[in-house]
Protein backbone atom coordinates (compact mmCIF):
# COMPACT_ATOMS: atom_id res chain seq x y z
CA UNK A 1 0.00 0.00 0.00
CA UNK A 2 1.16 3.16 -0.80
CA UNK A 3 1.91 5.16 2.65
CA UNK A 4 2.15 8.77 2.24
CA UNK A 5 3.24 11.59 5.08
CA UNK A 6 0.61 12.42 7.12
CA UNK A 7 0.79 15.75 8.92
CA UNK A 8 -0.58 16.21 12.75
CA UNK A 9 -2.96 18.82 11.90
CA UNK A 10 -4.97 16.22 9.80
CA UNK A 11 -6.27 14.50 12.95
CA UNK A 12 -9.96 15.12 14.44
CA UNK A 13 -9.96 18.44 14.52
CA UNK A 14 -8.11 20.25 12.41
CA UNK A 15 -10.47 23.24 12.42
CA UNK A 16 -9.98 23.07 16.46
CA UNK A 17 -6.74 23.99 15.82
CA UNK A 18 -7.12 26.85 13.59
CA UNK A 19 -9.56 28.30 15.59
CA UNK A 20 -7.55 27.31 18.41
CA UNK A 21 -4.82 29.89 17.54
CA UNK A 22 -6.89 32.65 16.88
CA UNK A 23 -9.33 32.32 20.45
CA UNK A 24 -5.55 33.08 22.13
CA UNK A 25 -4.32 35.57 20.10
CA UNK A 26 -7.70 37.49 20.46
CA UNK A 27 -7.34 36.38 24.37
CA UNK A 28 -3.90 38.28 23.80
CA UNK A 29 -5.87 41.37 21.70
CA UNK A 30 -9.10 41.56 24.39
CA UNK A 31 -6.43 41.47 27.22
CA UNK A 32 -4.45 44.16 26.10
CA UNK A 33 -7.71 46.42 25.30
CA UNK A 34 -8.39 45.42 29.20
CA UNK A 35 -5.40 46.73 30.35
CA UNK A 36 -5.31 49.72 28.38
CA UNK A 37 -8.88 50.67 29.92
CA UNK A 38 -7.29 50.16 33.30
CA UNK A 39 -4.33 51.82 32.93
CA UNK A 40 -6.82 55.10 31.41
CA UNK A 41 -8.83 54.99 34.27
CA UNK A 42 -6.13 54.34 37.18
CA UNK A 43 -3.88 56.66 35.12
CA UNK A 44 -0.71 54.45 35.68
CA UNK A 45 0.35 53.97 31.89
CA UNK A 46 0.45 57.61 29.65
CA UNK A 47 -0.48 57.80 26.44
CA UNK A 48 2.63 56.66 24.85
CA UNK A 49 2.60 53.88 27.05
CA UNK A 50 -1.17 52.85 26.59
CA UNK A 51 -0.80 53.10 22.43
CA UNK A 52 2.38 50.47 22.87
CA UNK A 53 0.33 48.07 25.22
CA UNK A 54 -2.10 48.37 22.54
CA UNK A 55 -0.08 47.70 19.74
CA UNK A 56 1.48 44.75 21.57
CA UNK A 57 -1.31 42.96 22.20
CA UNK A 58 -2.57 43.20 18.60
CA UNK A 59 0.98 41.08 17.53
CA UNK A 60 -0.53 37.95 18.29
CA UNK A 61 -2.33 38.31 16.39
CA UNK A 62 -0.60 38.88 13.15
CA UNK A 63 1.36 35.96 14.30
CA UNK A 64 -1.71 33.46 14.36
CA UNK A 65 -2.29 35.24 10.90
CA UNK A 66 0.77 34.24 9.43
CA UNK A 67 0.40 30.50 10.92
CA UNK A 68 -3.32 30.43 9.76
CA UNK A 69 -2.24 31.18 6.29
CA UNK A 70 0.30 28.41 6.31
CA UNK A 71 -1.58 25.91 7.95
CA UNK A 72 -4.26 26.77 5.99
CA UNK A 73 -2.03 26.41 2.40
CA UNK A 74 0.30 23.74 3.11
CA UNK A 75 -1.32 21.48 6.05
CA UNK A 76 -5.02 20.82 5.23
CA UNK A 77 -6.26 19.32 2.80
CA UNK A 78 -8.76 20.53 -0.11
CA UNK A 79 -12.11 19.44 2.06
CA UNK A 80 -10.92 21.09 5.04
CA UNK A 81 -9.61 24.08 3.34
CA UNK A 82 -13.22 24.56 1.75
CA UNK A 83 -14.89 24.09 4.89
CA UNK A 84 -12.59 26.93 6.75
CA UNK A 85 -13.08 28.83 3.70
CA UNK A 86 -16.78 29.01 3.43
CA UNK A 87 -16.96 29.36 7.25
CA UNK A 88 -14.40 32.80 6.51
CA UNK A 89 -17.36 33.37 3.43
CA UNK A 90 -20.20 32.77 5.78
CA UNK A 91 -19.07 35.54 8.25
CA UNK A 92 -17.88 38.15 5.78
CA UNK A 93 -21.49 37.38 4.17
CA UNK A 94 -23.36 37.77 7.57
CA UNK A 95 -21.14 40.24 9.30
CA UNK A 96 -21.04 43.59 6.79
CA UNK A 97 -24.80 43.61 6.62
CA UNK A 98 -25.30 43.24 10.00
CA UNK A 99 -22.85 45.96 10.59
CA UNK A 100 -24.13 48.08 8.22
CA UNK A 101 -27.65 47.77 9.80
CA UNK A 102 -25.83 48.60 12.74
CA UNK A 103 -24.33 51.74 11.99
CA UNK A 104 -27.55 53.03 10.63
CA UNK A 105 -29.60 52.17 13.01
CA UNK A 106 -27.81 53.76 15.52
CA UNK A 107 -27.14 56.69 13.19
CA UNK A 108 -30.89 56.50 12.68
CA UNK A 109 -31.21 57.22 16.80
CA UNK A 110 -33.58 53.77 17.11
CA UNK A 111 -32.44 51.38 20.27
CA UNK A 112 -29.35 49.26 19.63
CA UNK A 113 -27.28 47.28 22.07
CA UNK A 114 -24.14 49.45 23.03
CA UNK A 115 -20.88 47.23 21.20
CA UNK A 116 -17.63 47.98 22.72
CA UNK A 117 -14.44 47.45 20.59
CA UNK A 118 -14.09 43.66 21.99
CA UNK A 119 -17.54 42.88 20.56
CA UNK A 120 -16.39 43.98 17.27
CA UNK A 121 -13.48 41.60 17.79
CA UNK A 122 -15.46 38.60 19.07
CA UNK A 123 -18.53 38.96 16.21
CA UNK A 124 -16.33 37.73 13.04
CA UNK A 125 -14.79 35.14 15.12
CA UNK A 126 -18.43 33.79 16.35
CA UNK A 127 -19.57 33.64 13.03
CA UNK A 128 -16.46 32.31 11.71
CA UNK A 129 -17.14 29.45 13.86
CA UNK A 130 -20.92 28.96 13.42
CA UNK A 131 -19.55 29.38 9.66
CA UNK A 132 -17.21 26.12 9.61
CA UNK A 133 -19.42 24.41 11.78
CA UNK A 134 -22.52 24.70 9.08
CA UNK A 135 -19.82 23.64 6.47
CA UNK A 136 -18.39 20.61 8.35
CA UNK A 137 -22.13 19.13 9.25
CA UNK A 138 -23.11 19.42 5.55
CA UNK A 139 -19.72 17.62 4.38
CA UNK A 140 -19.67 14.48 6.93
CA UNK B 1 -21.64 12.27 -7.22
CA UNK B 2 -21.36 8.66 -6.63
CA UNK B 3 -18.48 6.27 -6.17
CA UNK B 4 -16.90 3.46 -5.92
CA UNK B 5 -14.57 4.18 -3.42
CA UNK B 6 -16.24 2.07 -0.24
CA UNK B 7 -16.04 -1.09 -2.40
CA UNK B 8 -13.02 -0.64 -3.54
CA UNK B 9 -11.66 0.34 -0.70
CA UNK B 10 -13.43 -3.15 0.84
CA UNK B 11 -12.16 -4.89 -1.34
CA UNK B 12 -8.52 -4.70 -0.30
CA UNK B 13 -9.66 -4.04 3.59
CA UNK B 14 -8.65 -0.59 4.37
CA UNK B 15 -9.89 1.36 6.86
CA UNK B 16 -10.99 4.94 6.00
CA UNK B 17 -7.80 5.90 7.56
CA UNK B 18 -5.78 3.40 5.80
CA UNK B 19 -7.32 5.28 2.24
CA UNK B 20 -6.72 8.84 3.74
CA UNK B 21 -3.17 8.07 4.62
CA UNK B 22 -2.02 6.67 1.14
CA UNK B 23 -4.22 9.99 -0.76
CA UNK B 24 -2.54 12.02 1.88
CA UNK B 25 -5.93 13.70 3.06
CA UNK B 26 -8.24 13.51 6.33
CA UNK B 27 -10.17 10.66 7.18
CA UNK B 28 -12.91 12.80 7.21
CA UNK B 29 -12.19 13.79 3.78
CA UNK B 30 -12.73 10.09 2.77
CA UNK B 31 -15.39 9.47 5.15
CA UNK B 32 -17.10 12.71 2.64
CA UNK B 33 -16.10 11.17 -0.40
CA UNK B 34 -17.45 8.18 0.40
CA UNK B 35 -20.74 9.14 1.40
CA UNK B 36 -20.97 11.28 -2.03
CA UNK B 37 -21.18 14.80 0.10
CA UNK B 38 -17.67 16.41 -1.46
CA UNK B 39 -16.79 15.77 -4.86
CA UNK B 40 -12.69 15.46 -5.05
CA UNK B 41 -10.53 18.14 -7.40
CA UNK B 42 -8.94 16.35 -10.17
CA UNK B 43 -5.65 16.23 -8.76
CA UNK B 44 -6.98 13.76 -5.69
CA UNK B 45 -9.51 12.07 -7.99
CA UNK B 46 -5.93 11.23 -10.65
CA UNK B 47 -4.71 9.49 -7.04
CA UNK B 48 -7.53 8.16 -6.45
CA UNK B 49 -7.43 6.65 -9.70
CA UNK B 50 -4.08 6.06 -9.59
CA UNK B 51 -4.25 4.34 -6.57
CA UNK B 52 -6.83 1.67 -7.58
CA UNK B 53 -5.41 1.03 -10.83
CA UNK B 54 -8.95 2.52 -12.45
CA UNK B 55 -9.57 5.31 -14.84
CA UNK B 56 -11.46 7.95 -13.21
CA UNK B 57 -14.90 7.54 -14.59
CA UNK B 58 -14.51 4.28 -13.62
CA UNK B 59 -14.72 5.18 -9.94
CA UNK B 60 -16.82 8.40 -10.13
CA UNK B 61 -20.18 8.63 -11.52
CA UNK B 62 -22.16 11.22 -12.47
CA UNK B 63 -25.50 11.70 -10.15
CA UNK B 64 -27.78 11.84 -13.55
CA UNK B 65 -25.81 8.55 -14.87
Amino acid sequence: MVKAETNDVRGATPGATLFGLYWLALTAALGGNLLVRLAERGQWLGGPGRIALGVAAVLPLVVAAVMFWRLLRRDLDEMIQRVVLEGMAFAMIVYVPVAALYVNLRTAGAWVPRLDPPDLLLLPALLVAIGISVAWRRLQ
Amino acid sequence: MKNELPELRAARGWSQGDLAEALDVSRQTVNALERGKYDPSLPLAFRIARLFGRRIEEIFHPDEA
